[in-house]
């Protein structure tokens, strides 16, 4: 095999291997209009055949409040809690920031059941694994 | 060596940084298992452990209380 056969066989190696997107929400319910892009990218990306992950965090995870995505919707859109759902059943995988709960005083009972709860070494290994990291 | 830390009643990122020293003073093959009731330590040790290079044996739940037992690799 010379080595031009290596170098497509690595590429070919690589490409095999999904490749993996981060979104982190920063962005809460006072924002409605920054709520919607990380559940479509990430269930586009999902469609690309490319991993998904969205991390909320600071005021994001006021979306996962049970109840809340319910009452969104802004413009044309549909309510957020619809593209959340095709959002996860898509793939895409969700986590809250547990201390970010303690930080707005939001009992951490109070989050959707389907989001994951994690903390700083999670975002920083996601981080590490990701192919790109997207912050809202 | 079988290590028990009992680590409830501190939050993130305090469980995984206690977790970092304790495995600093054990030797390879010991086995630290971690008492946490942190919300996030389970999904943080495990991704801490896989990173260092150490090796979750068990993970165990009671109520809001986790035990993971984490084996020193290296």
């Amino acid at each position: 095999m010379n080595s031009k056969d290596l170098d497509r066989n690595n590429l070919e190696e690589s490409n095999k291997k999904a490749k993996r997107i981060l979104y982190i929400q920063t962005s809460g319910v006072d924002t409605p209009e920054r709520l919607y892009a990380p559940f479509i990218l990430a269930m586009t990306a999902r469609a690309m055949g490319v991993e998904a992950s969205i991390f909320f965090m600071i005021k994001g995870i006021t979306a996962l409040k049970q109840g809340v995505a319910e009452g969104i919707k802004i413009g044309n859109f549909p309510a957020l809690k619809e593209v959340m759902d095709q959002a996860v059943k898509a793939g895409v995988k969700l986590y809250a920031c547990a201390q970010s709960c303690e930080l707005l005083n939001m009992p951490r009972t109070d989050l959707v059941s389907y989001a994951t709860v994690a903390g700083a070494a999670t975002v920083n290994d996601l981080v590490l694994d990701a192919d790109a990291t997207l912050c809202f | 060596m079988r290590i028990e830390l009992d680590l409830r009643g501190l939050y993130c990122p305090m469980p995984v940084l206690r977790t970092r020293e304790e495995m600093e003073k054990a030797s390879v093959g010991d086995v630290i298992v971690v008492t946490a009731d942190d919300p996030a330590a389970e999904e943080d040790l495990k991704r801490w452990a896989k990173r260092a290079g150490h090796e979750v044996i068990d993970v165990k739940r009671e109520g809001e209380t986790i035990s993971v037992s984490i084996k020193k690799l290296g």
